[in-house]
């Protein structure tokens, strides 16, 4: 009886061995890491900028050389303008509509295969750019580490861009190019929903 | 048998995993503490690791002759600068330096600008310069200085040298897709460089 009551012991003892101790961190919303985390979040858990971005990839993957670069090379620069009223504080008007607003037109671009002339899409995505920037930009003084914040939304819009440009290779084929004019619809519709959530019509 | 052997060399395996010892290499021992620390701080943030990937990326595609001489200059203005904050450690250098050499280095990769040598060499030195300074600063009176200067240096040496590396390489495949995807990345890391200016003007205004 006593030899069993050892051998658990025992194995009991070697159970708890073997768990790895980890430090208990006490404070994990703070420094580098968290600020690049919520930065990289911030476009992704925005359903409002997520399908915006996406959308600028579909429509550059649609309108072929150059857009397809232009628009994801252009779109960072130009929001980080945006980004810049943000920081400072500047009182831009109506940013959620617009954001609504840059669902709705670009989601309608891509279902409906709009092809303007570059400068055309090119001014369009840039306008929707600022606003886009100015909502992260509001975000970054609060931020953990506001450098590995405006490193994190930055780096998940250009990965967002990419997702529309890879979805949009589609378009090489007729039935993922219609399955890519629907997925514009899609976005234009939640673009719709978050223009009526803006205007305070929805909940 | 065999059942029972690959069992029981599963079970030892497990248990040389689970054990609960932390990987302690007797750095104090080995008095190569300091250089490890040099070695590590400038990748603890984003403020040296943003302009040395854009610097290392505009390396890749220069003119490969160009680009080489930033292999040797980038380690050696790191190690200046560290030696310069040992020697003038009060120095006021403007946060506006940092900022915009990470909007000038990130739109030339954006524009995948082929500069002249003498602005792309002294781009790197200055970057260099900067970051080996600033760097220089986090030492303490109980610092080995030659070690952390040391690791600054190679860490600086070894991270520009591989990312340039890499980026050939991966230039190297022909199609068009890639040298468009070093550029965007240019144009992120001048987007997070023109952001950072705002901030640093509100920063400012706030003083």
């Amino acid at each position: 009886m006593k030899i069993a009551s050892l051998r658990t012991s025992l194995a009991w003892a070697a159970i708890f061995a073997l768990m790895p101790l980890a430090p208990a961190f006490a404070h994990t919303g703070t420094g580098t890491s968290a600020g690049l985390l919520s930065g990289f979040m911030h476009p992704i858990t925005g359903v409002d900028h997520l399908v915006a971005m996406v959308a600028v990839g579909l429509w550059g993957a649609q309108l072929g050389n150059p857009a397809i670069w232009i628009l994801p090379i252009a779109f960072p620069l130009v929001m980080a303008i945006g980004g810049l009223f943000g920081v400072s504080g500047f009182d831009l008007p109506f940013t959620e509509i617009m954001i609504a607003i840059s669902g709705i037109a670009l989601g309608l671009a891509v279902a409906m295969n709009i092809r303007p002339p570059l400068w055309v899409a090119a001014l369009l995505v840039s306008v929707f750019a600022v606003f886009h920037g100015y909502a992260h930009g509001r975000e970054l003084p609060e931020a953990a580490d506001p450098l590995a914040f405006g490193v994190g939304f930055v780096i998940a819009t250009g990965l967002l861009h990419l997702c529309g440009i890879l979805i949009g290779v589609l378009t090489r084929w007729p039935v993922g190019a219609q399955l890519v004019r629907a997925s514009g619809a899609a976005i234009g519709a939640i673009g719709g929903y978050f223009l009526l959530s803006a205007m305070g019509l929805v909940a | 048998m065999k059942k029972r052997t690959l069992i029981r060399g599963f079970a030892a395996a497990l248990a040389l995993v689970g054990v609960p010892a932390s990987a302690d290499a007797h750095l104090i021992n080995t008095t190569l503490g300091d250089f490890y620390g040099g070695v590590l701080h400038p990748l603890s943030g984003p403020e040296d690791i943003v302009p040395w990937f854009a610097l290392a990326i505009l390396a890749s595609i220069q003119d490969p002759r160009n680009a080489r001489w930033l292999l040797f200059a980038f380690p050696v203005a790191l190690v200046g600068g560290a030696l310069l904050s040992v020697v003038a450690p009060a120095l006021s250098i403007s946060p506006a330096w940092n900022l915009a050499v990470i909007v000038v280095t990130g739109l030339a990769v954006a524009a995948a600008a082929k500069l002249p040598f003498p602005i792309f060499l002294g781009l790197g030195t200055l970057i260099a310069l900067l970051h080996g300074y600033q760097n220089g600063q986090a030492m303490t009176r109980d610092t080995d200085r030659l070690l952390f200067i040391c690791g600054v240096g190679a860490i600086g040496y070894v991270f520009v040298t591989l990312i340039t590396a890499l980026a050939i390489s991966f230039r190297q495949g022909g199609r068009d897709w890639r040298l468009i995807a070093l550029r965007a990345s240019g144009s992120w890391v001048a987007a997070v460089g023109v952001i950072m200016i705002g901030l640093q003007l509100r920063t400012s205004a706030a003083m």
